[in-house]
């Protein structure tokens, strides 16, 4: 029953994050946002049962991040308010 | 430009926090068979030091990788992993089948445990180089900030 409440939270969470990266206009904020999406997907597969998988999701959450933020950089397309 | 990025904070916190993450990185590789883990992850994490490197520190870091070399650890690490791979076909067996090396053990198992540690570490060394040339191909060699 625990589980089952505890899955049902990070679902909301992770839809609501990942419709609201899709949806916010700043670059930046987007990048962040779907690293707190790759975070919550992570706490999932650590809750479904699958450990192996949650690592690198953690792991590929923390390049993938670095990796966007130096191609935003190199684009010198800032935030447009 | 040419400024460094780090403060004095984030400086010492790099240089806490990089030894832990490679051993951690390096025990991720050799413990892989008993718990999460693998040739994978202990690359990508081994690879977080000099990436972490690079951001602090801006163009000429302390702990480094170049790009060119990273470039050649990649085939490297390609090379470890298709020359265990075939060894086992020049001895008779099939790709990556391990039981088939001349070492003496008493247990086939060992050998197996010892095949996989090495296309493990393989791996390690493609991914590492990977993620290292990734980051630099990014940047364009410039600083991020």
């Amino acid at each position: 029953m625990l589980e089952l409440v505890i899955e049902t939270i990070l679902l909301i969470f992770l839809i609501g994050t990942g419709i609201t990266a899709l949806k916010v206009k700043d670059l930046l904020a987007a990048i962040v946002l779907f690293e707190a999406f790759s975070f919550f997907a992570m706490l999932l597969y650590l809750i479904v049962g699958a450990p192996d998988v949650a690592f690198t999701e953690a792991v590929i959450g923390v390049f993938s991040t670095v990796f966007f933020i130096a191609a935003l950089n190199k684009l010198k397309r800032g935030c447009k308010q | 430009m040419h400024r460094s990025f780090g403060s004095i904070i984030l400086d010492t916190s790099f240089r806490v926090l990089v030894p832990f993450t490679l051993v951690y990185g390096i025990y991720v590789l050799v413990h892989g068979e008993y718990s999460p883990g693998g040739g994978f992850q202990a690359g990508a994490l081994l690879a977080v030091g000099v990436v972490l490197a690079r951001l602090v520190q801006g163009r000429e870091p302390i702990f480094n990788i170049k790009g060119t070399t990273a470039l050649i650890l990649a085939g490297i690490g390609t090379f470890i992993y298709g020359a265990i791979g075939f060894s086992t076909m020049i001895f008779g067996g099939k790709f990556l089948e391990y039981g088939r090396f001349p070492i003496d053990l008493h247990d086939p198992a060992e050998l197996h445990a010892l095949g996989m540690l090495g296309i493990e570490i393989g791996v390690t060394i493609c991914v590492m180089a990977t993620i290292i040339t990734i980051f630099d191909a990014l940047t364009g060699g410039e600083d991020l900030l």
